[in-house]
């Protein structure tokens, strides 16, 4: 065994602890959710339920998220895309928050205003995208979010609008230089928006990138998060 | 909310905690059928006893056991569970990294940890009518029929155009399976003008390999790497292309690339073993080899050649150095297992014999050695089974160092009396021995035999014939010849040939039923057996 040891690839443990919290995480809901039903009803809500729930995907989309950042830097994530039905693409989306939206009386509704039932992407990876701005807008929103889908030119839009008091007027000012790197004192909002960025950018048409873009506004008033993909 | 009471479950996982809450989730559904296994071994027994519906299979379950790629390659290989079956792949992390590995085989859906019962019973329903609208494509590939695909993705397209990218890919296997090349290149063309994806380009690629067209082929692969640099898949491709044009040490590099992005997978493994080999570069072999071996263990594609070739690799790394005692240990290991598990294969056995009988030697012990030898020529003797051409010309060396040179130069005249037409196998013929009674054997009959197939092709059938006899009677047991004179007697004899003429058929395939099914002809040497013999 002469192996090069080269002192520790610090990317490369965080990596592989990062999978191990996410396995751990997942233990921990699941046994949640086991422990819950066993639980006399007049104990299922609660503001605290909310907050755990909440929590638990907020947690595990900032650790996909991470697993995310790290394969796009050792350039190794893999991009496939392939047809996808962009009615079970939304509701898979809300339905892996929907007891988060119960216990925070959110109502969640979408909208799919596409000539075409199908939509050309990658799966895994728009997922991972929709579920991190989903949970932002959640924590965001008033009493209501939208999921819409659009065509715009030859492009797909999916966007997603609360009715919370919308992005930061200095975000949306700076929101290029969110997209072009990480700055220390962004924080994870941009981290978000970065890795957001990213993935939209590895779908590619005819020389076209996908792309991100925040606003406030929209149909309910709030943040307004567009996916641009080609 | 759709009825699940009627509907069979088998969840596989090899947590109990995930099992329990997985059924309990299923149970609130409305399902009563329910089974569970802890691991893919287990899964699989119980599809062959029982037809599931659903299919719930946990991708990660534990080092050293089928994971459930393998799983699902099994099952649809083996024809266990239905097309109508929604599969679904159950992941811990996304499945980014499996997706890598299943360019051929897909499940219906993947479903990431941790989901809740919403989430599951929205995946099952969605998966659910999507299969009821694929209902007539899945019923014609459960029955084998592509034509029938065909049609019933024409009936789909017709019925809702919009939902007509989901057939693409039936449309693509099911010409591919009915060998309408032509058309296959043009929908293939067309689809990556529009959409490429991985599989559009691994298709189009694969086919003008076939074909024989390799600069078209290796074009279509660095495109596609271009647009898809993460697909272990694509660089197989393209490595098979470099082979293919004698740039084996590119090829090496793309799939050492392959097996970096995706380890996982004992054919790759192996190929790439063989690769570093033929490179002369016996680390990389044996390190390939090593985990095509190990990797093996759980797969229908373990393959005793890794075995074999993963000795050689050893051997040749230590050349001039003897063998150190771990060494010899994994040789041993890897060779009785392939003499325990390759009974009836006449060939394995004398190959795992020679193969020990050399590492003897290297290792210094000559008595044991020669031992052994004696061994493996008494069961050679008694062998009708063919080599191949590499499984010869190895066998030969060893002899030859084995102090058997007799022995040596009989295994290469028998190898250049079947596969002597092949001018690349007289080359490496001609490296091991300048014999003239090796070499100049076969001279004469492949002239015969190339005018032979002059004549067949200018539709001269009889006068072929003619040739291809005197060529069989020069050199009874090549294969190639062999072939060729069947092929011309069922072409004279029409629909119902005479008697003799079905013999005379009949004498030329059983002179060369030793062949190796590894045998690029083996595929016509089959068909034209079930004409001759009706199976």
């Amino acid at each position: 065994m002469n192996r090069d040891e080269q002192g520790l690839d610090f990317s490369a443990v965080i990596a592989s602890t990062v999978h191990d919290m996410k396995n751990s995480l997942s233990a921990l809901i699941q046994a949640h959710d086991q422990w819950l039903a066993r639980l006399p009803e007049v104990l299922h809500g609660g503001s605290e339920q909310g907050v755990i729930e909440h929590q638990f995907h907020h947690l595990n989309g900032m650790l996909v998220q991470l697993l995310g950042l790290y394969k796009l830097d050792i350039n190794q994530l893999p991009v496939c895309p392939d047809y996808h039905e962009l009615e079970d693409f939304i509701e898979a989306q809300l339905a892996a928050q929907q007891e988060v939206l119960e216990h925070r009386d959110i109502l969640a509704t979408w909208r799919i205003d596409t000539e075409n039932p199908l939509g050309f992407f990658d799966r895994e990876l728009v997922a991972s995208v929709v579920g991190n701005v989903l949970t932002n807008a959640i924590r965001h929103a008033g009493h209501a979010l939208v999921i819409g889908i659009e065509e715009v030119g030859e492009q797909l839009v999916i966007s997603v609008n609360d009715d919370g008091p919308g992005y930061p007027q200095r975000m949306l000012e700076r929101q290029q230089d969110y997209l072009q790197g990480i700055d220390s004192r962004t924080g994870s909002t941009g981290l978000g928006l970065y890795f957001a960025a990213r993935i939209a950018a590895l779908h590619e048409r005819d020389g076209v990138r996908g792309r991100i873009e925040i606003a406030n506004g929209g149909v309910l008033g709030g943040g307004l998060f567009r996916l641009y993909l080609p | 909310m759709l009825q699940y009471g009627q509907k069979s479950f088998l969840i596989v996982d090899d947590f109990t905690d995930f099992r329990t809450s997985t059924r309990s989730m299923l149970r609130e559904l409305g399902v009563r059928d329910v089974d569970t296994a802890d691991s893919g071994e287990q899964a699989l027994r119980m599809c062959v006893q029982k037809r599931y519906d659903f299919v719930l299979q946990d991708f990660h379950l534990g080092d050293g056991k089928k994971n459930g790629q393998q799983v699902l390659e099994d099952l649809l290989l083996d024809k266990l569970i239905s097309h109508e079956c929604v599969f679904i792949m159950v992941t811990a992390e996304s499945s980014q990294s499996i997706v890598l590995s299943a360019i051929e085989h897909e499940p219906d859906a993947y479903l990431t940890k941790p989901f809740n019962r919403v989430g599951l019973a929205q995946r099952l329903e969605k998966l659910v009518q999507r299969k009821t609208l694929l209902k007539p494509i899945l019923q014609a590939l459960d029955r084998a029929r592509p034509a029938e695909v065909l049609t019933a993705c024409a009936e789909l397209c017709k019925k809702d155009p919009r939902f007509a990218p989901l057939c693409l890919r039936y449309r693509a296997d099911a010409l591919r399976d009915l060998n309408r090349f032509e058309e296959l290149e043009k929908f293939l063309t067309s689809i990556l003008a529009s959409r490429p994806q991985p599989w559009v380009y691994a298709a189009l690629g694969s086919l003008l390999h076939k074909r024989g067209q390799h600069a078209q082929a290796q074009g279509v692969y660095e495109q596609a790497l271009k647009a898809f640099p993460i697909m272990p898949g694509l660089y197989d491709g393209m490595a098979e292309v470099l082979v293919a044009q004698g740039e084996s040490k590119r090829a090496q590099h793309m799939l050492e690339e392959a097996v970096r992005l995706s380890p996982l997978a004992v054919r790759r493994q192996a190929a790439l073993g063989k690769l570093a080999l033929d490179n002369e570069d016996f680390d990389s072999a044996s390190k390939a080899y090593r985990h095509a071996v190990n990797q093996g263990q759980s797969s229908r594609y373990k393959d005793p050649e890794s075995n074999l070739g993963l000795v050689q690799a050893l051997m040749n790394k230590n050349v001039g150095n003897g063998l150190d005692a771990r060494t010899r240990v994994e040789i041993n290991t890897v060779l009785s297992e392939v003499a325990k598990e390759n009974v009836e294969d006449q060939g394995l056995q004398v190959r795992a014999r020679l193969m020990k009988a050399a590492s003897l030697q290297q290792a210094g012990d000559e008595e044991t050695a020669s031992k052994l030898t004696e061994q493996a020529l008494q069961r050679l003797e008694k062998m009708d089974q063919l080599f191949s051409v590499e499984a010869a010309l190895t066998v030969a060396k060893q002899l030859n160092q084995l102090g058997q040179a007799s022995a040596g130069a009989s295994i290469l005249k028998g190898c250049v009396e079947t596969y002597g037409d092949d001018p690349k196998v007289m080359q490496s013929v001609a490296k091991l021995t300048d014999d003239p009674s090796v070499l100049g054997a076969v001279t004469e009959a492949v002239d015969l035999n190339r005018q032979g197939v002059r004549s067949y092709q200018a539709g001269q059938l009889n006068e072929a014939l003619e040739m291809f006899r005197r060529a069989l009677s020069l050199q009874p047991k090549n294969i190639s010849i062999a072939l060729n004179t069947a092929q011309a007697l069922l072409r004279i004899g029409g629909e119902s040939p005479a008697p003799a003429l079905m013999q005379e058929c009949r004498n030329c395939l059983q002179s060369v039923a030793g062949i190796p099914a590894s045998d690029s002809r083996y595929d016509r040497y089959r068909k034209l057996h079930i004409r001759v013999f009706g199976a």
